[in-house]
């Protein structure tokens, strides 16, 4: 009845509104009055998957929240908001240490060996092929050059990651790097200088559109209590290419997931490739990226060391953060 | 000093010189250099005379030319031969452009047409120019700022690179051909544009009636008002989907959105906002109709497609199986009655616990499954979470395929957004799910690269995973492969699959061979599950297929029955207080000892 009483409203209103309006407007309603605007009864979900067969766009375009992750969600928004401005105070000063992919692993073991220098937060890899992390990862002393607790990603295509599986499923490294999530970077669409492209290989069964990165923890952080050290599910595990993203080997969400997850100050990103001029390798404030292009080679150790003295090796609590940012449910003592 | 002249003669003349009768034999470009009487083939000696150039002259020019720029005249390797070879084998006409523009600036840009294939040379020159008139920091940084646009018409290096690019991405037509195959056959499913303007949401929501969560009518008035102050606005709503907050009593729209939206169970009470979908009725019956008619035309168009390879012989006359399944107990189920499969989907209810090194018990069940006997060449799709993934891929292995791609499902909910709220990972939120892809053999029926390897649509209930999978393998695999969907329920069942699974209500079998085999694997089980009145009915035979479902049904009972018992006992963990009547022992015996072995660790 209810339903039917709106109808007739509708009717009414459509009625009266013609006398009101200028004829011109009369003429627009002539032609709206033939089509229905009640509502539909049924829920409709697209299928994205086979909208794309038909030629239409890809699905990852579809998703409503890419230029703002956290669209609707307010608080989340002024969360992010903090915290970036916080992680940019307590940021370093951008540095690069330009040196050839050979060169890497002796260049680390001075720095750790030498000069004492270690991270809280190493990032290996970018979003390229042909890249050497396999070696890295067996010659390098990480257990050392990470410190305790300390966070772990490795960024490649997903077919080097399970690549890498063996390896880092073996005792000795898993003991050392507990795998805590599997991350995944989506370019936008085909003409995206993050498109995996050259990766395709015919023998892939579908087309591949991300790339993936391993997040290890070392040492022991607890979500519920280490609040100083790491603001767990700030983030997510997704990340979409936005419209801002400039083009180079690393888009800047990549080191963002590390700088809102981990409080430490002291972030190392090692890029074992040659990524040339269509990729170039940006520096960021707060981190030391060490690669064969990047742009800046200004890395000092003991600069670096004078640096996060002043700056401190975490970023200090800040209430309104702890306010606003996700937390274990307080457990009732029993 | 660069002998322009014969840069020229070499750009104006490349076809000739190195096509037949020439050959790119030195001697006879030589010859025709000099006795076309081109510009520069004499120098002048001064007193009026002219001198023709001598061939070793030519020669040296030549080198010079090479040493200007590299590989752009290429000369046979001719080993013998140290001191001279006799051939030019090629002509980098554009280097060579570049070179003569050098000293004649302009002159080749002025003349070609920029094809994509060429060098535009004006920009390359405007470039030049900006390279000389900055400084190095400039440099960098303009370096930098180049779109893709400017690169693509950068250096001849680059473009090369560029064109290199574009020819390794090429597909093999068979990618190409099974794509368009598939745009011409896959069904259409209805799709409606979602509107992403604020804007219209908030003018919606101040003309609708909403009574108990549902939108009644719209009112006209403000909608046609709406319209004049902003255009296009019933366009929009006759062409998209719009989410209209439902703003209640309780509402607090400072709040911002419910991180559950329409699965919240508080809706009456949520202070948080929460959206209706509104498509208005003229908009779903537009996008039915011309789904309907597109659709239509796609049957008309089936019968005979050009391109065959992966479809079945009988493409055309052979109808899809309709839906199969049955219910039962997929740990204790013997595979080899249902025979082999194309495409396998397994959606296993991982028991992760996150304080183990490795899996639990049912990790430990799931890894023993017998899943290598269900293909001798095929696909499998596996779902899995978060430390599942590493021992997936391991099961994987170890049932002789081989991970080929990992697809993501990216999570949506009602209004298409990922899923960024409600702590849905343990240290970061989770938006997406892995399905492994595992390929055994190598089988040519299969039509790649039609689908991406992401999925985004919307979460349904708990563990519901998105039917898109479906129509991902069955353009993968054709719609007349057999495929099978291991631990499905209710809602998994689909024509065309075959489904098992202990949640499933009843069976229901349509390939003989199948029916045969599973008979008799009952029979088996129910002679040894010792004398049942149940048991002896199923020994009994009969025509008449009402009765044989009668039996199926009975049967059926009594092995949910036995199930149910099943999976108490494995859920509390009660190791051997009541003997199962119907069961074996030997199983019963090593589900114990597994068990044990759970407990030891």
């Amino acid at each position: 009845m209810a339903f039917q009483d709106s109808a007739y409203d509708q009717d009414r209103s459509m009625h009266n509104n013609s006398h009101l309006q200028g004829s011109n407007q009369e003429n627009t309603e002539m032609k709206s009055k033939h089509v229905s605007f009640k509502p539909s009864r049924d829920f409709h979900t697209n299928d994205y998957s086979n909208n794309y067969i038909h030629g239409n766009s890809l699905p990852q375009q579809h998703v409503t929240n890419i230029e703002n992750r956290v669209d609707g969600y307010p608080k989340l928004q002024k969360l992010f908001q903090a915290k970036a401005k916080q992680i940019n105070q307590f940021a370093t000063t951008p540095f690069g240490c330009k040196i050839g992919i050979d060169s890497i692993v002796p260049t680390l073991n001075h720095w750790i060996q030498n000069e004492n220098l270690t991270f809280d937060v190493v990032m290996i890899g970018c979003l390229t092929e042909n890249q050497f992390i396999y070696p890295i990862l067996t010659q390098l002393p990480l257990d050392k050059l990470i410190s305790k607790p300390g966070f772990l990603f490795i960024w490649a295509n997903s077919q080097k990651i399970n690549e890498l599986t063996k390896l880092l499923n073996n005792e000795i490294w898993a003991k050392k790097f507990r795998r805590s999530e599997e991350l995944v970077f989506v370019p936008i669409d085909k003409k995206s200088p993050f498109y995996p492209g050259l990766d395709q290989d015919d023998e892939t069964l579908m087309e591949k559109m991300q790339w993936h990165c391993w997040m290890c923890i070392t040492g022991t952080v607890r979500r519920s209590t280490d609040g100083h050290l790491i603001h767990c599910n700030v983030d997510t595990d997704l990340s979409i290419e936005t419209e801002d993203t400039t083009n180079g080997a690393v888009p800047s969400h990549l080191y963002r997931i590390a700088e809102n997850f981990s409080t430490a100050t002291r972030r190392l990103h090692i890029i074992p490739a040659r990524t040339g001029y269509e990729t170039p390798v940006r520096v960021r404030p707060g981190w030391v990226i060490v690669s064969p292009d990047v742009m800046l080679d200004n890395f000092s150790p003991k600069r670096y060391k004078e640096e996060i003295a002043n700056l401190g090796s975490n970023i200090p609590l800040k209430n309104e953060i702890e306010l606003l940012r996700p937390r274990s449910p307080v457990q009732k003592a029993q | 000093m660069i002998n322009d002249k014969l840069v020229h003669f070499l750009i104006q003349n490349y076809d000739d010189i190195l096509r037949a009768p020439l050959s790119g034999q030195l001697k006879d470009v030589y010859s025709l250099y000099v006795s076309g009487d081109y510009e520069g083939c004499a120098y002048d000696l001064g007193d009026g005379r002219k001198n023709l150039l001598q061939f070793e002259q030519f020669w040296n020019d030549l080198r010079d030319i090479v040493l200007v720029t590299p590989k752009s005249i290429q000369f046979e390797q001719n080993l013998l031969v140290a001191e001279r070879p006799e051939k030019i084998v090629f002509l980098d006409v554009f280097s060579l452009k570049i070179l003569y523009n050098k000293f004649h600036p302009l002159y080749y840009a002025s003349k070609l047409p920029c094809s994509s294939s060429d060098v535009d040379t004006s920009s390359l020159a405007a470039a030049e120019t900006d390279f000389k008139g900055s400084h190095l920091l400039g440099r960098l940084l303009n370096v930098l700022n180049w779109d893709e646009n400017v690169s693509n018409q950068g250096l001849p290096r680059e473009q090369l690179s560029n064109r290199l690019q574009t020819l390794l991405r090429e597909k093999p037509s068979s990618f190409q051909l099974a794509k368009e195959r598939a745009r011409h056959t896959t069904k259409v499913i209805e799709y409606i544009p979602i509107c992403s303007d604020y804007l219209h949401a908030s003018l919606l929501s101040s003309s609708v009636y909403i009574v108990n969560n549902k939108i009644v009518s719209l009112q006209w008035s403000k909608i046609s008002a709406c319209q004049e102050s902003h255009s296009g606005f019933i366009e929009c709503i006759q062409s998209k989907i719009h989410f209209i907050p439902n703003i209640k009593p309780q509402t607090d729209i400072s709040l911002g959105d419910c991180s559950y939206l329409d699965t919240c169970h508080k809706l009456n009470t949520c202070r948080y906002v929460h959206y209706l979908q509104y498509i208005p009725s003229c908009l779903q019956e537009q996008a039915d109709h011309s789904t309907e008619s597109h659709n239509e035309e796609i049957e008309s168009n089936v019968p005979i497609p050009f391109y065959t390879l992966g479809n079945c012989s009988a493409h055309s006359i052979k109808k899809a199986l309709p839906a199969q399944w049955i219910r039962c107990d997929v740990r204790k189920f013997d595979f080899k009655i249902l025979g082999k499969f194309s495409v396998v989907i397994a959606d296993p209810a991982w028991n992760i616990h996150m304080n183990l090194p490795y899996g639990t018990c049912n990790d430990i069940e799931l890894l023993g499954l017998p899943l290598h006997e269900l293909q001798d060449e095929g696909i499998i799709f596996l779902w899995v979470t978060g430390r599942a993934i590493e021992l997936g891929k391991e099961s994987l292995d170890n049932w002789g395929y081989k991970v080929i791609n990992e697809v993501s499902w990216i999570k949506t909910n009602q209004l298409g957004r990922t899923i960024v709220t409600g702590r849905t990972g343990h240290w970061l939120n989770h938006s997406k799910e892995h399905l492994l892809v595992g390929l055994k053999g190598n089988p040519k029926w299969i039509n790649k690269h039609i689908d991406i390897d992401l999925i985004v649509s919307m979460t349904r209930e708990t563990s519901r995973k998105p039917d898109e999978l479906y129509g991902i393998a069955e353009r993968m695999a054709g719609t007349h492969a057999r495929k099978l969907e291991i631990f499905g329920r209710d809602h998994n069942t689909r024509p065309g699959w075959f489904t098992i699974g202990n949640q499933l209500t009843a069976n229901c079998i349509y390939e003989m061979d199948v029916e045969r085999k599973y008979q008799e694997f009952m029979k088996e089980k129910s002679k040894n599950g010792g004398t049942n009145s149940s048991s002896k009915k199923i020994d009994k035979k009969s025509n008449s297929k009402f009765q044989q479902q009668q039996q199926q049904r009975q049967q059926q009972q009594y092995w949910n029955m036995n199930n149910n018992k099943y999976y108490m006992e494995n859920k509390q963990n009660t190791m051997d207080k009541k003997q199962s009547s119907f069961e074996s022992k030997q199983p019963q015996q090593q589900f114990q000892t597994l068990n044990n072995l759970y407990f030891a660790q």
